[in-house]
């Protein structure tokens, strides 16, 4: 069985200074995250929201270059972590992709990854100003219709458009964070989408990002080993002719075939402590 | 156009058994409670719709089936539309 992440153990000679990396790691995230918008992004925001022939996939891109930025600082500036994310990975298009899901850094990560790429994104989160205006200019779709139907409409009517020019949808089944590491229960959209769309669903399995920035904690957990990697752990082709049902328990198996991998990859790694 | 209540429910029948899995919905039950029916199924559904009608739906149209939770109340939309551009 999974469980939940845990504080790995402090890399030699950082003892006294973790607290402050923890601290101005966050920050200069933070820092980033806002004046970087606002310095440079928003900008070619405005730029694309103007001038792009497609406005969607130009603040698609735009999204994913602010957040492959933003995982390029983190990694430059927190001690002791790396990423591993196979080229294949990046490669993917026209494709459903889903992950398990463990931290907030999930959906930035996969954004970093993809330049041409959309999700489904909580309802409510469209009604927040400026935020909200942001994903819709990026094309995202939200989960439910009840409060925004046209965009919901006219995100599933331009998904066909959307595959045939590579774009990649990634979903996390299981709709919301899993604290423990377990796999929760999924949701059918992504599984009914690209069986509707007839395209393949590629399994990601996500690791360690709940150990950077930990359920509990509002600073970056910085100064210890910390691997995140993102593997590919399965794919569903359309010609199999699965239904949906079947589908939903493969990629599940899958799942947790990798979370038990994990946690046996952890437990004989004596560097990450108590995993 | 005129749609028989009975036509509609065959073809809405035959719909939910090849496209989302649902074998003989009750005509009064809950989709979404019953049988997980969202807003991905909600606008297959509309696609069928107007292949049954023979028509486009304008989005107005449309988002009035963002409401609509049962199979009964897909058969009052389509007489409806029906009605409409009759």
């Amino acid at each position: 069985m999974a469980e939940g992440s845990s504080a790995g153990q402090v890399l030699p000679g950082y003892g006294a200074v973790k607290p402050a990396f923890d601290i101005g790691v966050t920050i200069a995230a933070w820092i980033y995250y806002t004046l970087g918008y606002l310095l440079f992004f928003a900008p070619l925001y405005v730029a694309a929201a103007l001038f792009a022939s497609d406005r969607q996939e130009a603040f698609q891109r735009l999204n994913h270059r602010f957040y492959r930025i933003f995982f390029r600082l983190l990694l430059k500036i927190t001690p002791g972590l790396s990423l591993e994310v196979p080229a294949d990975i990046r490669a993917i298009r026209s494709a459903v992709v889903v992950s398990n899901h463990i931290s907030y850094l999930d959906p930035v990560l996969l954004i970093s990854l993809f330049p041409k790429h959309s999700t489904i994104v909580k309802g409510a989160l469209f009604n927040i100003p400026f935020f909200g205006r942001m994903l819709k200019m990026s094309g995202y779709i939200p989960s439910s219709a009840e409060k925004n139907p046209d965009l919901v409409i006219r995100g599933m009517e331009n998904l066909p458009r959307f595959f045939g020019t590579g774009g990649t949808l990634f979903i996390f089944p299981e709709g919301t964070r899993s604290r423990s590491r377990e796999i929760r229960p999924f949701n059918k959209g992504a599984f009914k989408i690209a069986k509707r769309q007839n395209v393949p669903i590629q399994i990601l399995f996500i690791r360690n990002t709940d150990r950077l920035y930990r359920p509990d904690r509002f600073w970056f957990d910085t100064c210890v080993e910390n691997r995140i990697t993102v593997e590919r752990i399965g794919e569903l082709l359309p010609e199999t002719g699965a239904s949906v049902s079947e589908q939903m328990a493969r990629v599940r198996r899958q799942m947790e075939r990798a979370g038990g991998n994990n946690h046996q990859n952890h437990c004989s790694n004596n560097s990450y402590g108590v995993l | 156009m005129a749609l028989s209540r009975e036509s509609i429910i065959h073809d809405l029948n035959r719909i939910f058994a090849e496209n989302f899995e649902i074998e003989d919905p009750d005509p009064d039950e809950n989709l979404s409670q019953a049988y997980e029916f969202d807003s991905i199924d909600a606008i297959e559904l509309l696609v069928e719709i107007e292949k049954i009608l023979g028509f486009k739906l304008t989005q107005e149209e449309k988002k009035q089936a963002v409401e609509i939770r049962t199979i009964n109340q897909i058969c009052d939309y389509m007489e409806g539309l029906a009605e409409d551009r009759a």
